[in-house]
């Protein structure tokens, strides 16, 4: 997945937010969180945004493109 | 494992279990005088036993988790379940292909029925499967 991203560890410095306080925050699953930690789906850019400001953070921040 | 994860295994079990007998009594009766009249009947109590096994099982998983399973899908388990089902309609798509050879060779009603019938079942179980190897090696 090119797309990489600090999800782990921004709800580690957000007081240890649990996955299902951010999936309940986004609105999707908490096995769809865990799918976009483990790089293992790209999410749409809305559901990035609501990541990003679940953070308060600006997308760039949270999300990352890797280079190949 | 998401609800419908387990949803997609209980399709899979369900599918493969409930045809796999089908078609395997099928297939032992066929020689039989009465195996192509044995077709109709057991082809009915087949798909009962799916309807009543599959409600079963999707209620129980379902009282595990309400939450879940009262829940709209996200955006990651509908683009599973689209992907899926393209895949599933490739395996459609041979299956008919096939009845149409079947029809075309002069095969009887009972055999292109159930030939049909395969085909429907496999599509299902590539479809369950694929959401399955979707949920666990991401999409």
């Amino acid at each position: 997945m090119p797309i990489e991203n600090e999800i782990r560890r921004l709800r580690f410095e957000n007081g240890e937010m649990t996955q299902q306080t951010l999936a309940e925050k986004v609105g999707v699953t908490r096995q769809t969180i865990i799918a976009i930690e483990q790089n293992k789906y790209a999410p749409s850019l809305e559901a990035a945004f609501k990541i990003a400001n679940a953070f308060g953070l600006p997308l760039e921040s949270v999300f990352r493109w890797k280079e190949s | 494992m998401s609800f419908r994860e387990k949803s997609a295994w209980v399709a899979l079990i369900t599918y493969g279990v409930v045809f796999g007998g089908y078609f395997f009594t099928l297939w032992q009766a066929w020689d039989d005088a009465h195996g192509q009249g044995l077709s109709i009947g057991l082809m009915f109590g087949a798909v009962v036993a799916l309807v009543v096994v599959a409600a079963v099982l999707n209620v129980t998983i379902a009282l595990f988790s309400p939450k879940e399973a009262n829940a709209s899908a996200d955006e990651r388990e509908t683009l599973i379940d689209l992907k899926a089902e393209r895949i599933s309609s490739y395996a459609l798509s041979v299956g008919v292909v096939c009845l149409i050879g079947a029809l075309l060779i002069g095969w009887n009603a009972h055999l292109v029925a159930n030939l049909l019938l395969a085909s429907l079942v496999i599509a299902e179980l590539v479809k369950a499967a694929a959401q399955i190897a979707y949920f666990r090696a991401g999409v």
